[in-house]
């Protein structure tokens, strides 16, 4: 079954780290983009058995206003309504949340929010460029807890400018206070073209260094690990049964369908995009065209790199029988020689026909993934 | 009759003086070059060439020009204006019974200017000396004149001053060429005697031979024997340069042409040579010119093993338009099979290198550059050693031999408590100043080469805020304390970061290259360690910690495509790396061997 996925190219502010396709719009502007989705979205009813997931994402899908959301929510369950998705996920900031708007979510059948806290120092939200104060993102927690929801995740942001090993703790600590049933903690990839990223080539800030990165993110793994979480991907942790569904399908490399503006969907072996331009998006579904700009389809060998590459972000890695019949390879005959001697670097294991990155490869899975490609 | 018509010159000048440029403007007022069909620099026929604003290659025009109504034939031979090339000026000087000399009115007298005046004074050449750029802001004619007399003894009234971007002064030129330069002499007669002085390979007719006819004609359909290497063939084309070929019936006593011959390789024919008739041969041979060996090595390693045919054709390509670069191969230890090339000069090298890359899609390895020791072993014998590898043990040596360059520096005289700490910092041995004006000087040094083509050019121009210029020619080897300096990878030599190096600076270099090495190698899964040593002896040790984090953060339905694309391209990264045991070496470390001084 397909994954729903529906951007919100919209936010306040754009934060300092960000090089996604969003940024603060009109007001008019963020209505035509809704009645833009609503008819996109009416093309899917034809899909009759429905959307396994849902996840509205952006952006900040909390920063439309709550006429906005409350039309954006009774479209998708105009869609979804007669076969309701296992789980369906929003994002939310802090900055942008009201328990009226909370409220709307649960009526719209929303069971699952992403809260966009990333960090609970002062200085630390500063420098991502924030809109929010640390004592936002603990009582948007507790508006969401309030209002009923027992799925939440929580953002969280390490290793930026300045940030320090017990900074990273105090941070640890308080979401395990708040107790989320999901953590999504990302080391801070500092992309070109952002601002926080000149502010680093000017030496106005001073990017963290890969060893102390790797501290935190070793004390991520411990913190979470010990207080019952489980590492399940990469940079996700989740209480059993929390991991989160929609995401599983991307690192499954399964199919999934991508509404709006900039947004993909993977479809019978086929990647494509609509585009990013939000007026050009609006347009093009407007004037009844498809706003597709970019496709690409993979020859089976590379698509099968791509399956093992993803599979092996999570730490069920991916065992040798459902490789070949997902991509009808063999994982040895394609790759044997490369994991061998990543097993021998201690990077990888094959145990019991399946293979996955090892606590040390987790942190260094570009290394492995690169001979892979 | 029609000798007396003719006139055989060149322009030689220091490099952006304006040579150039001033060779277009004669073409443009002969119309040898139609305004239509113009492009500016029309002699710098390389794209490269162009790029960098140098001619690399001697090339050879034909004008026609008109005064007091009577015609003549201009033969303008283009020289090139840097260092490496100064024996490719002396084959055009060889040619030619004048020169131009022309110097920047602004810029005044510099190091090449010096070196090829002199060259053309040997060679008793009619030298017009040529002011360029008189319309500029910061043109100084007076001063600039003033140390033209000084040191070249030209006097000020000879001088004729143009702006060869103009076109001022440029008749006034013509009238100088044709009523100071004198006509060719030779023997209309007598037994063909032509001297080659340029070769170029086309891909149509085989290789061009550039010929200057001393005595004697030439015609197509005549059996040419060349009296150096013995060779004969049978001319189907003689012609002259307008600047395109253009085939003509003969070439006569004084003219300056090409011929074809079916000549396969550019190797066949030696610049120097003289052309007679295979029948009616020439008693004595021409005044030619040696060879010029190359200077300066390095190796040449395709970074994969599959490359190394692809490379290896590229090389001939190259060398099929280019006789002063050589290529062998080789074999190292640490990088596999590849070349060992040999240039005239660091910027010959650099150019080689250019037109590698753009015209092959190899990845290459490029080891740091050396120049050609002599070691005498305990026997007493000589060898000749340009790859710091070849170094026998050190009781194996009885004498270790560098070569040594003759260096004039030209610069203004503020700069020379600079310089010379650069040439005392580089072993230099002073020899004597000499005043140009009050401001400006000639630095007369002697240098070890191997302390000159690394990076000397460019600390002199930021020593002197880009004024010093310099020209050197070789002196000789010389004896000198030097040792080969080892670098360990991994606990493996490779062979190819080898250097030799002054014993009093052995010690210092070696920590200062472990060190940075240390930077430009990429941290491992494990830890590499990194030790410089002489002999057995380790006398410098640096490690590179073992990578920790490498992992992409975020990874969800949109960022799949853009993330295995950043995969991609660091595989594709990975492929320019040199993987030596089990460490993988970027091309920047092979090079840092080359960063002595600081």
């Amino acid at each position: 079954m397909t994954s729903l996925y529906i951007h919100i190219p919209y936010c306040v502010k754009k934060c300092s780290y960000c090089d996604f396709n969003s940024g603060p719009h009109p007001r008019a502007l963020m209505d035509r983009y809704i009645q833009a989705l609503g008819k996109e979205l009416e093309g899917t009813r034809a899909i009759s058995e429905g959307f396994q997931t849902v996840y509205i994402g952006g952006g900040t899908p909390t920063a439309l206003d709550e006429a906005q959301l409350e039309r954006l929510l009774t479209l998708v369950k105009d869609v979804t309504g007669t076969n309701p998705p296992r789980e369906y996920t929003i994002e939310a900031n802090p900055g942008t949340l009201n328990p009226e708007k909370v409220r709307l979510m649960k009526v719209g059948g929303i069971d699952r929010v992403s809260l966009g806290v990333q960090s609970f120092s002062e200085g630390g939200l500063e420098i991502l460029g924030r809109i929010h104060s640390p004592l936002e993102a603990e009582e948007g927690f507790y508006v969401l807890r309030d209002a009923g929801f027992s799925n939440i995740n929580l953002d969280l942001i390490f290793g930026w400018p300045g940030q320090t090993l017990e900074e990273w703790g105090q941070d640890l600590q308080k979401v395990l206070r708040l107790g989320p049933e999901h953590v999504s903690a990302y080391c801070l990839t500092i992309e070109r073209g952002t601002p926080i990223s000149m502010d680093v080539r000017t030496g106005r800030l001073t990017g963290s260094d890969e060893d102390l990165q790797h501290k935190m993110f070793k004390k991520a793994h411990a913190s979470f690990t010990r207080a019952g979480y489980k590492h399940y991907e990469i940079s996700n942790f989740a209480l059993k049964g929390r991991e989160c569904l929609h995401n599983i399908n991307y690192w499954n490399n399964g199919p999934y369908l991508g509404l709006g503006a900039g947004a993909f969907s993977y479809v019978d072996g086929r990647r494509y995009s609509n585009v990013k331009d939000v007026q050009k998006y609006i347009e093009k579904i407007t004037s009844g065209r498809r706003a597709v700009s970019f496709t690409e389809t993979l020859p089976s060998r590379r698509r099968a790199a791509e399956t093992l590459v993803m599979a092996l972000r999570m730490h069920s890695g991916i065992a040798e029988g459902e490789f070949h019949r997902r991509t009808g390879y063999s994982l040895t005959e394609l790759y044997g020689p490369s994991i061998e001697k990543f097993q021998h670097l201690g990077l990888l294991s094959l145990t019991g026909g399946r293979l996955r990155l090892t606590q040390k490869g987790l942190f260094l899975a570009n290394q492995v993934m690169v001979e892979f490609v | 009759m029609y000798t007396d018509r003719i006139r055989n010159f060149c322009i030689i000048a220091h490099i952006d003086h304006g040579k150039s440029t001033l060779a277009d403007r004669l073409l443009e007022s002969t119309q040898t070059v139609s305004s239509r069909e113009f492009r500016e620099q029309v002699l710098d026929d390389m794209d490269l060439e162009r790029e960098r604003g140098i001619t690399i290659k001697a090339s050879a025009v034909t004008m026609n020009y008109k005064k007091d109504g009577k015609d003549y034939v201009l033969n303008l031979i283009d020289t090139p204006g840097h260092v490496d090339f100064s024996y490719e000026v002396f084959r055009s000087l060889a040619a030619c019974e004048g020169a131009l000399l022309l110097v920047d009115a602004a810029q005044g007298v510099e190091a090449q200017t010096v070196a090829n005046a002199y060259l053309a004074i040997e060679k008793h050449l009619e030298i017009i000396p040529v002011l360029n750029k008189i319309d500029l802001q910061q043109a100084r004619p007076v001063e600039v004149i003033e140390e033209m007399e000084k040191t070249l003894g030209m006097l000020p009234r000879d001088v004729i001053k143009v702006s060869a971007k103009s076109g001022l002064g440029v008749d006034e030129l013509f009238k100088a060429i044709i009523e100071r330069l004198p006509p060719p002499k030779g023997n209309s007669q007598g037994a063909l005697r032509g001297l080659i002085f340029d070769s170029v390979y086309d891909d149509y007719r085989g290789v061009v031979v550039y010929l200057r006819v001393f005595d004697g004609s030439l015609r197509a359909g005549d059996r040419i024997y060349m009296m150096k290497t013995q060779m004969s063939f049978e001319v189907t084309e003689v012609g002259v340069f307008k600047p395109k070929m253009s085939p003509v019936e003969a070439l006569h006593t004084g003219e300056v042409g090409y011929l074809v011959a079916s000549i396969k390789s550019i190797h066949d024919v030696e610049i120097g040579d003289t052309v007679t008739h295979d029948k009616n041969r020439a008693g004595v041979a021409l005044p030619g010119y040696q060879r010029p060996l190359p200077m300066v090595y390095c190796g040449l390693y395709p970074t994969a093993d599959t490359d190394l045919v692809p490379l290896r054709m590229a090389l001939e390509k190259l060398s099929l338009n280019d006789s002063s670069f050589t290529f062998e191969p080789e074999r190292s230890p640490a990088l596999g099979f590849g070349f060992r090339c040999g240039f005239l000069g660091l910027l010959h090298m650099e150019v080689v290198q250019e037109r590698l890359e753009r015209e092959s899609n190899v990845n290459i390895i490029q080891t740091a550059p050396s120049v050609t020791y002599e070691i005498v072993n305990k026997k007493g014998e000589v060898n000749k050693i340009d790859n710091p590898d070849h170094v026998p043990m050190e009781g194996d040596i009885e004498e270790f031999r560098e070569p040594i360059v003759a260096m004039k520096i030209v610069l203004p005289s503020e700069y020379i408590g600079t310089v010379m700490q650069i040439c005392e910092e580089r072993r230099g041995k002073y020899i004597s100043t000499e005043y140009l004006s009050e401001k400006r000087v000639i630095l007369n040094y002697e240098l070890p080469l191997a302390e000159v083509i690394f990076d000397f050019y460019d600390k002199l121009k930021s020593a002197t805020r880009g004024y010093g210029t310099m020209d050197y020619t070789f002196l000789g080897y010389r004896p000198a304390d030097l040792v080969r300096l080892d670098i360990l990878v991994g606990g493996k030599k490779v062979d190819a970061l080898s250097s030799i190096v002054h014993k009093d600076q052995a010690y210092y270099k070696g920590k200062k290259l472990a060190k940075k090495l240390r930077e430009e190698i990429p941290r491992h899964l494990f830890e590499v360690v990194i030790q410089a040593a002489i002999g057995s002896r380790i006398i410098a040790r640096e490690a590179i910690r073992p990578m920790r984090k490498d992992v992409t953060a975020k990874c969800y339905g949109g960022d799949i495509t853009r993330k295995r694309k950043l995969l991609e391209k660091q595989k594709e990264g990975k492929k320019r790396l040199k993987v030596v045991g089990s460490v993988e070496i970027p091309q920047e470390a092979f090079l840092s061997v080359l960063t002595p001084h600081e």
